[in-house]
């Protein structure tokens, strides 16, 4: 590459098109660029405009027809399909499919398409081993039309000779599928059932605790609901999740604590005469080359159910992609599970990238899934080559479907608290549609030290994967619990926004023994708390006055004007022990409007999650206020994650006009 | 487990599950309507049914959207012969799906995209929207296309700047007809 890169470098790298060298001298001009950095975002810009413009497909489909004469072509026996492959084959199976829908213009085929076997005015021959047909059916008029001529157009166009995916085989095996799509329904996904959090009194309990989720699984589900055409069911819609799915710019600690905390209050968007408050975390940022050496088990579900285009060649791409981020010391083993669980590939130093990426290459689907065996040799393999200080991992790529063995979610549940102990973490991937079992692997990740996302595509592959990975890899503190104790002088009643299966109960902020969400290096942990200022009514459903008890108390600090005390215990990665760290909250009085972009948009996000939920608690937040708060709050924008939710809320406002 | 005729039937039931609606929003691009766009997913399926999908899977979108290209293109030769394969005729369709309702509710700024995009060539359009609408990668879209990977970046690269010029704030969105030669 020249000493400048050229500006298509530019573009290419700023869509994630290099790899190895080109990307190492692209981001060496980066780094000393101010110019090409800017370049590289503009490019961002636009490309995430384009995506929004083109994010709506069109629900159309084959007709039941052809749809069913590919169904009939797809069953046949592969061997005689191969060997002698006939036109009327696939016009006997049109015909079996016309028989049951009464279609008569139907038009299953282009006769050009099929032209190895049939040439000029031969007469058909039928061979359908498997399809029944009463009687053999003359040839539509249209398939006298074949003619050579088509044939050899087609053939210089690569179509029909030699081997067409020949081409594909070296080039195009590193690059899998970005999107999953389809109109078809999804009834088997498992979703636990969430009710919101509701208003509390201050008089009735000041203090509301609950763990930190850096999972951002239900943000790219329910990005996949939407652009299939649908709204998500209620309960996939996480708000928790979707908020901290976006990237915030809290600033990163100094000091020795991991994280950096930073709080922020304006007024509630939704309801203006509440407040709403922003607890922002911001996990210490662990750059590559001081990441420490990781020993990484991929534990890989190749039963059949993973046996889809956008799950097991999306697993591997995605796998592809992680390896290349990891540095020669690194180790990574691969266990499989489906029939019987098996190591695929020993623990083997990255250095010997060829062996890993072969043993990526040649999984193959096959068998059912059973779990909790495979779980048990993957930290078994990581036990055994475990680094003292390092990063020890599990990560699962599944679709979650364990339907042998220990199937109970409380079964695994379980079995991975066991595993806990080990200091071996769990990344659990969620891939796939159609029954993806979102329940069983958020309670995976939750119990494991863990984290959970969902990958859809490849992008949300490179953002875990590549973007993210110190976060993805590193947890710079685990068992993360937050308490807020609200001042009855300031807050009459307060709500928790999202976070519903995270709350715990006021005794377990100060048990160790008790497992909480962890951070990864560089990520950015946001909540929400919407308050009821005394003086302001509360008319919000689930809340009855209390009869007996006094006006609200009055301690010794309740005059100080705090609003609240947040109240954080954190474990270092490798510690049993916590610590704790007391951050006093006073409210600034600022509107909605002088808030920071990041507040504004958290509150855009959270007010997208509820109209999506159709939360009693949404007041003014619909898809159109959410839209507007949020295009208003793009800021930096850097990847382009903030247009896309813009983008996402247009086609949910398309789907659901009155939300 | 591609030998078991149900889990091929299966497999290949999920492809159309999953890339229907995208080939034959792409296939109507290239004919002009959607009929005949159904017939040309149809048939690319019928031709996926004959491969090894061992072969295919890893690499499917690339494989079925190459395929699906070529049948459209065919087709689009077939019925009017004396149309060059990348003249505007392409893009002269509208986004097929929208009706006019939903073109109400579409927001602003997609328009405006819409717009500057409508000024670009339709080989560049196509390619754009085969790296921002389909996700393809550069190699991917070198295959469906026939384009060097080399020209896709060149295209790409080109197509954002172009946009990037048309969508700047103090730049109207419309040019004159004659800025589509300079593409």
């Amino acid at each position: 590459m020249h000493e400048e890169p050229r500006e298509e470098d530019l573009t290419a790298y700023a869509l994630g098109e290099l790899d190895g060298e080109a990307r190492t001298a692209v981001e060496e001009v980066l780094a000393r660029s101010a110019a090409a950095r800017r370049e590289v975002e503009e490019v961002r810009a636009v490309a995430a405009r384009l995506r929004g413009t083109f994010a709506s497909v069109p629900p159309e489909a084959l007709t039941p027809a052809q749809r069913a004469a590919v169904e009939a072509e797809a069953a046949r026996e592969p061997r005689s399909r191969r060997r002698s492959w006939s036109i009327a084959a696939a016009l006997a199976a049109g015909v079996a499919a016309s028989l049951v829908v009464v279609a008569v213009t139907f038009v299953p085929l282009r006769r050009e398409a099929l032209p190895r076997v049939y040439q000029g005015n031969q007469p058909l021959t039928y061979e359908p081993p498997h399809i029944a047909r009463p009687a053999p059916a003359p040839p539509p008029k249209a398939a006298q039309r074949m003619s050579n001529e088509a044939f050899e157009k087609l053939k210089a166009l690569g179509y029909v000779q030699g081997s067409p995916d020949g081409f594909e085989q070296n080039a195009l095996s590193k690059d899998v599928d970005e999107f999953a799509r389809s109109s078809a329904p999804f009834n088997t996904e498992a979703y636990d059932h969430i009710r919101d959090n509701a208003f509390v009194l201050v008089a009735q309990d000041p203090r509301s605790t609950f763990s930190v989720d850096v999972d951002t699984a239900s943000y790219s589900n329910v990005r996949r609901f939407l652009r299939d055409g649908q709204l998500p069911p209620k309960d996939a819609v996480r708000v928790e999740e979707l908020i901290n799915y976006f990237p915030y710019a809290y600033e990163p600690p100094t000091g020795a604590v991991p994280f950096a905390v930073h709080m922020e209050t304006a007024a509630c968007p939704w309801k203006p005469t509440h407040r709403l408050v922003r607890i922002g975390l911001k996990g210490r940022e662990v750059p590559r080359g001081e990441r420490p050496q990781s020993n990484l088990v991929f534990l890989i579900d190749i039963s059949g159910s993973m046996d889809a285009p956008n799950k097991l060649p999306l697993v591997k791409a995605a796998l592809r992609m992680l390896v290349a981020e990891l540095r020669p010391e690194d180790r990574v083993a691969i266990v499989v599970y489906a029939g019987a669980e098996g190591l695929a590939l020993p623990s083997t130093p990255v250095a010997d990238k060829a062996a890993i990426l072969s043993a990526i290459e040649t999984l193959s689907p096959g068998g059912t899934t059973h779990g909790s065996a495979g779980i048990r040799l993957a930290y078994e393999t990581a036990a055994a080559n475990f680094i003292e200080g390092g990063v020890n991992r599990v990560i699962l790529a599944t679709d979650g479907d364990f339907n042998v063995g220990v199937t109970s979610a409380g079964e695994l549940v379980r079995l991975i608290e066991a595993k806990r102990k080990s200091g071996v973490f769990l990344t659990a991937l969620g891939f796939g549609m159609g029954n993806l079992k979102d329940a069983t692997l958020e309670k995976l990740a939750d119990h494991g030290n863990g984290n959970y996302a969902y990958i859809d595509n490849l992008a949300e592959a490179r953002k875990v994967f590549v973007e993210q990975v110190g976060g993805t890899l590193v947890t710079i503190a685990k068992d993360v619990k937050l308490q807020v104790e609200f001042n009855p002088a300031q807050v009459k009643a307060f709500r928790l926004v999202g976070y519903e299966n995270r709350v715990l109960a006021h005794q377990d902020f100060n048990d160790d023994t008790r497992d909480a969400g962890d951070i990864g290096a560089g990520h950015t942990v946001t909540a929400l708390y919407e308050i009821v200022p005394p003086g302001v009514d509360i008319d919000v459903p689930g809340v009855d006055p209390l009869k007996y008890q006094p006006p609200a108390g009055r301690g010794q600090t309740s005059g100080s004007g705090e609003l609240l005390t947040l109240k954080l215990r954190y474990k270092q990665p490798d510690s049993d022990h916590s610590a704790r760290l007391d951050v006093p909250v006073e409210d600034s009085g600022q509107s909605f409007e002088e808030a920071s972009a990041d507040f504004r948009f958290a509150a855009a996000v959270a007010g997208f999650g509820m109209a999506l939920r159709d939360s009693v608690y949404k007041g003014d937040a619909s898809l159109r206020t959410s839209e507007a708060w949020a295009r208003g709050a793009l800021g930096e924008d850097e990847g382009g994650h903030r247009a896309e939710l813009v983008s996402l809320i247009a086609q949910a406002r398309r789907l659901a006009p009155n939300r | 487990m591609a030998s078991s005729t149900k889990a091929r039937r299966d497999w290949i039931g999920s492809a159309i599950d999953q890339y229907q609606a995208r080939l034959i929003r792409f296939a109507s691009r290239i004919t002009g309507d959607v009929e005949s766009a159904r017939d040309v997913v149809q048939d690319t399926f019928l031709r996926l049914c004959r491969e090894d999908l061992d072969l295919i899977r890893d690499h499917l979108p690339a494989w079925l959207f190459r395929v699906c290209r070529n049948r459209a293109l065919d087709v689009r030769k077939k019925e009017s012969p004396l149309q060059a394969l990348d003249d505007d005729g392409i893009s002269a369709l509208e986004e097929p799906g929208v009706g006019p309702h939903a073109r109400l509710e579409q927001d602003a700024d997609a328009r405006l995209v819409r717009a500057a995009l409508d000024l670009l060539p339709a080989a560049q359009q196509e390619v754009l929207r085969l790296r921002f609408q389909e996700e393809l990668s550069y190699k991917e879209i070198s295959g469906v296309t026939g384009h060097s990977v080399g020209s896709v970046g060149f295209l790409i690269h080109d197509g954002i700047k172009k946009l990037r010029a048309r969508l700047r704030p103090e730049e109207p969105a419309r040019r004159p007809e004659g800025e589509r030669a300079d593409a």
